[in-house]
């Protein structure tokens, strides 16, 4: 029986894309390896819940997001929505139903908005093409009440706006709102405010905190940036070079972490008055090795500053620190 | 709220292309195109009126081969016909003529280029095997192949919307052999297109394949498929007086590349009855003119980093 609590689950999640080789592999058939963006990834989303998947850039956490929202197809593993697999659900019509419980929040609202379409086409398409509305007296209350939810008011006056005539918060507004008309119970956030002034961050992430208190839509929160994600998730997990370090509740994560990488991460988050008396480790040196070559043993060991001979032999298996705080790294006990 | 959208959205629309218009006109070529293609229009709309009805030799009324005067303002023919009317109505013939084949090249072209660039793989591949060969094949001499027989296939009788049959073959055979250079276009637009982000958005948001090539792909195409529009009339006014020169054109319905081709055969260059040749002439330069002064405007006005700043 299916874990029936949460609303998404990821066993083992896999995303393998082929390197293409030259024309000489190809004539003797040999094969030049494959990006392995996403590398086994187990992950339970529990409804109304937000949990954040943190990482850098290159860990992979792009891609999943992609997965879970049909765009990119796995290569190995399940990803079970309400306990149903959807990695054989295919084609447009197949998806629909999908489609409405499952949005996403794309991270550059400059670029996820079509230059041509108007405000009111923008959050009025996924209403008009999942099949959610009747008329167009339905269409533009259900576009109204999205634009007015993301905090667009009044919303009457954005709908024959194009989206180069907005701010960079109210474009962002409008990808968030189109993404809340379907009203979802799942929505992919892929650093919805990492393009955002450090002042309309706070209040696009009050939009999507109020959905989860008022929806309990769930929120898979995609970003590098650690204090924020403990500011909104729940839970935090942190993904490097395609796999899960590290996953825990958010303040146990940000204040009790047990992944050297976890550590790092945080001490890399520069602090008004310095970073005294939280030195525990130096600085992560160098940069997340390509995804074509991933290091035997544990993955972060060519960067690990407490790595010992078992990590490059060895890698460690997610490893219980605490409830529900998993870290794998041999020395998490 | 439902009024909202009949209020509003139309105004959006409306405003984006009023400020198209206003750029559009600040160029002086669009200003010079428009007012050439404007009056050619207006003339080929109704010939009847400005020169009564098609003069033949048996309604012919002047002398032969006179040069302009004041009763036949270009003079006549070899037969004694008025060339200002044979020039005028050649002006409906061969805009019909130009203009159709244009769509018909356009709608081939897209249709092609944006199914070869969105699906990729064995399709396009398979698609631009078919457009190189249309590519490569010089256009004009697989026209010249293809029309007579297909005149010879159709027969020349009967009458399609007031023109006859032979009318269309040749804008078929010019849409069909004009459409590549358009469907490369389109595709290699439709390929940097289809990895934006808003194409991910509305996959997310349920759209099929089809409703993301006409909604989000074909109205971004517009400036191309325009600009280039422009410049595929320019040369399909070209072949079509090519061909009519060369005697593949219906001489019961004269159009510009009749008149030259009938201008020659009367020895008209060396008769010096240079208002023979040159009227009808410098009609075809004049019209290809304004629309390559169009299409470039066109080009400039949707192409904000070639705008001249003031």
């Amino acid at each position: 029986m299916p874990d029936t609590a949460g609303i998404l689950r990821l066993e083992s999640l896999q995303v393998h894309f082929p390197i293409q080789g030259g024309l000489f592999d190809r004539v003797l058939g040999r094969s030049v390896g494959a990006m392995r963006a996403v590398d086994g990834i187990d992950l339970n989303v529990g409804r109304g819940e937000i949990v954040a998947l943190v990482g850098e850039s290159g860990s992979g956490k792009t891609t999943v997001g992609r997965v879970i929202t049909k765009l990119a197809k796995p290569t190995g593993g399940r990803m079970l929505f309400e306990g149903r697999d959807m990695r054989s659900v295919e084609g447009f019509s197949a998806l629909r139903p999908y489609r409405r419980r499952v949005q996403m929040i794309f991270q550059d609202a400059y670029q996820a908005l079509n230059p041509r379409h108007t405000v009111f086409d923008i959050v009025a398409e996924p209403l008009q093409s999942l099949r959610l509305v009747g008329n167009a007296t339905q269409l533009a209350d259900r576009v109204s009440e999205a634009l007015a939810a993301a905090g667009l008011n009044p919303p009457g006056d954005f709908f024959a706006r194009f989206p180069h005539e907005l701010s960079g918060g109210q474009r962002q507004r409008v990808v968030i709102a189109g993404a809340l008309a379907v009203r979802p119970e799942l929505i992919v956030a892929d650093e919805p405010v990492s393009m955002l002034d450090v002042s309309i961050r706070a209040q696009i992430l009050q939009v999507l905190v109020d959905l989860r208190d008022r929806h309990n839509m769930a929120l898979l929160f995609i970003t590098h940036d650690l204090p924020l994600a403990w500011l909104i998730a729940d839970r935090i997990a942190v993904l490097y070079l395609g796999k899960l370090v590290e996953i825990g509740s958010a303040d146990e994560i940000t204040f009790n972490p047990r992944h050297p990488y976890t550590v790092a991460l945080r001490n890399a988050t520069p602090q008004i008055g310095g970073n005294a008396g939280r030195a525990e480790l130096p600085a992560l040196q160098g940069e997340v090795p390509s995804a074509a070559r991933v290091p035997k043993g544990c993955r972060f060991h060519p960067r690990c500053p407490l790595a010992f001979d078992r990590c490059k032999a060895e890698e460690p298996p997610a490893i219980e620190v605490g409830p529900q705080h998993l870290s794998a790294c041999w020395l998490a006990k | 709220m439902s009024d909202n959208i009949v209020r509003y959205c139309p105004r959006g629309r409306a405003r984006a292309i009023k400020g198209f218009l206003r750029q559009f006109l600040s160029y002086g070529g669009a200003q010079v195109g428009l007012v050439c293609l404007v009056f050619f229009l207006v003339v080929g709309a109704v010939p009847n009126i400005l020169a009564g009805p098609l003069q033949t030799a048996i309604n012919a009324t002047g002398d032969f081969l006179a040069p302009p005067s004041g009763e036949h303002l270009l003079g006549t023919d070899e037969i004694g016909r008025d060339v200002l009317n044979l020039v005028l109505h050649g002006a409906r013939i061969s805009l019909t003529i130009a203009l159709l084949a244009t769509v018909i090249s356009l709608v081939v072209g897209t249709t092609i280029g944006t199914t070869a660039g969105y699906y990729g793989g064995r399709v396009d591949v398979w698609l631009m095997r078919l457009t190189d060969f249309f590519f490569v094949m010089p256009s004009f001499v697989l026209a010249l192949v293809i029309t007579p027989v297909v005149l010879e296939v159709m027969g020349r009788g009967g009458e399609i919307l007031g023109f006859r049959p032979s009318l269309f073959v040749i804008i078929v055979v010019i849409g069909m052999t004009s459409w590549s250079f358009v469907a490369r276009i389109v595709r290699s637009q439709t390929l940097s297109l289809k990895e934006r982000p808003f194409i991910d958005r509305a996959r997310v948001a349920g759209s099929s394949n089809f409703g993301i090539m006409v909604r989000h792909i074909l109205p971004n195409l517009v400036p191309q498929i325009a600009a280039n529009g422009a410049l595929v009339v320019a040369s399909a006014i070209y072949v079509e007086t090519s061909l009519s020169f060369l005697g593949l054109g219906d001489p019961l319905q004269p159009s510009w590349g009749t008149l030259l081709s009938l201008a020659q055969r009367a020895g008209a260059a060396s008769a010096g009855a240079w208002w023979y040749l040159g009227a009808p002439g410098l009609c075809v330069l004049t019209v290809s003119l304004s629309f390559v002064l169009i299409g470039s405007a066109l080009d400039d006005t949707f192409n904000p980093r070639r705008r001249v700043i003031p």
